[in-house]
């Protein structure tokens, strides 16, 4: 993809417990892949995307961290400059569940956007033995004014939609983010609801 | 889809600092934690400053060298990036060698040798470019020697 087209560049943090599948999310978002061994991430890995949301093409540099507890003071370093943050559990572990207020106490204190997106996501929703259900996650994601789905990177569920809910939502923050110099004429935010869109909005909490 | 180069991650001065000052701190105490001078050296390793990413190198060498440390698959790790970022690619491509050994499928890893051979493969071509060029410019020289001594 040719540089001009690039409206901006955005920044995406993946974080939650080790094991949720952090990075197995982001593989099926970016290489449509699933490894069932996925091995724990060292420190942080980053990808980068091109998305394009209402005909508009945004670069998403994502970063996923380590989510084992020794590499908990290295990560926050990473949280500067996010616009978004995709927090993960796993639908079939509560402890994961539990931790989510740790970590949302982590992202306010070290994330420097005060108005940074946030997303919820349930994961491993193909799993049959569920422990946290749909109701309480959506709970939790409406007290903390975020974004939420349920998704499966092992089925795709939710994949793509969680990413392009998140990238979405940036775009309509005024203040979150600056158009890329180089890219040429403005940006308008279109209010017809695409197909895909429409899809993607029914299990969002705004 | 564009990769991403985990070469290019340069730490910001200021977190470099944060952790020196921790582990300068347990330092003076007398003894530092591996937790301290792990977190040290991986921001060391990511310095733009070669004498920074120098120490980081040294200081995880000797966390690797310790006996009974759960860490060692990390301290190869950034020992690899730390390796790679001096230029010393072969000793960067043998640590995760090691690592492959155990986990030959780890996607992170096999990214990261990717890049090192990468950068391996630009700076041959940069090299054979310059000695190109330094031919190419004898080759003027002669000529232009030749020429002249012909003129006289």
């Amino acid at each position: 993809m040719a540089d001009q087209d690039i409206l901006t560049t955005l920044k995406i943090l993946i974080i939650g417990e080790s094991g949720v599948g952090k990075s197995s999310l982001l593989l099926r978002f970016t290489d449509d892949t699933f490894d069932p061994e996925q091995s724990a991430t060292i420190g942080v890995d980053f990808k980068v995307k091109p998305i394009s949301i209402d005909g508009n093409t945004a670069k998403l540099a994502i970063w996923d961290t380590a989510g084992q507890e020794r590499f908990r003071t290295l990560t926050p370093s990473y949280y500067r400059g996010a616009q978004g943050v995709i927090l993960v559990y796993d639908v079939t572990k509560r402890s994961t569940f539990a931790k989510l207020d740790m970590w949302l106490n982590e992202l306010d204190t070290y994330s420097t956007k005060t108005d940074v997106v946030k997303m919820l996501v349930g994961n491993k929703i193909d799993k049959e033995k569920i422990e946290v259900n749909r109701e309480e996650g959506l709970k939790f994601a409406r007290r903390h004014a975020m974004l939420f789905i349920e998704a499966s990177a092992k089925t795709k569920d939710g994949v793509q939609c969680a990413f392009e809910e998140l990238v979405q939502k940036i775009i309509q923050t005024p203040g979150l983010w600056e158009m890329d110099q180089r890219s040429q004429g403005a940006f308008s935010v279109s209010n017809q609801r695409t197909e895909e869109e429409a899809y993607c909005g029914y299990c969002s909490v705004l | 889809m564009e990769m991403a180069d985990p070469l290019d991650d340069v730490c910001s001065p200021e977190d470099l600092k944060g952790f020196e000052k921790v582990y300068n701190e347990e330092l003076c105490k007398g003894e530092v934690s591996s937790k301290a001078q792990f977190n040290y050296a991986c921001f060391l390793v990511r310095s733009k400053y070669p004498a920074d990413i120098q120490r980081g190198v040294v200081l995880l060498e000797e966390l690797y060298k310790h006996p009974d440390e759960i860490g060692k698959r990390d301290y190869v790790y950034y020992l690899a990036i730390g390796n790679a970022r001096l230029k010393e690619y072969q000793i960067a491509l043998k640590y995760l060698k090691g690592l492959l050994r155990v986990e030959p499928s780890n996607r992170q890893v096999l990214e990261l040798e990717a890049s090192i051979k990468k950068r391996m493969e630009n700076e041959a071509l940069k090299g054979a470019a310059i000695a190109g060029g330094a031919v190419l410019g004898l080759g003027v020289l002669v000529g232009l020697g030749v020429a002249l001594s012909k003129r006289n």
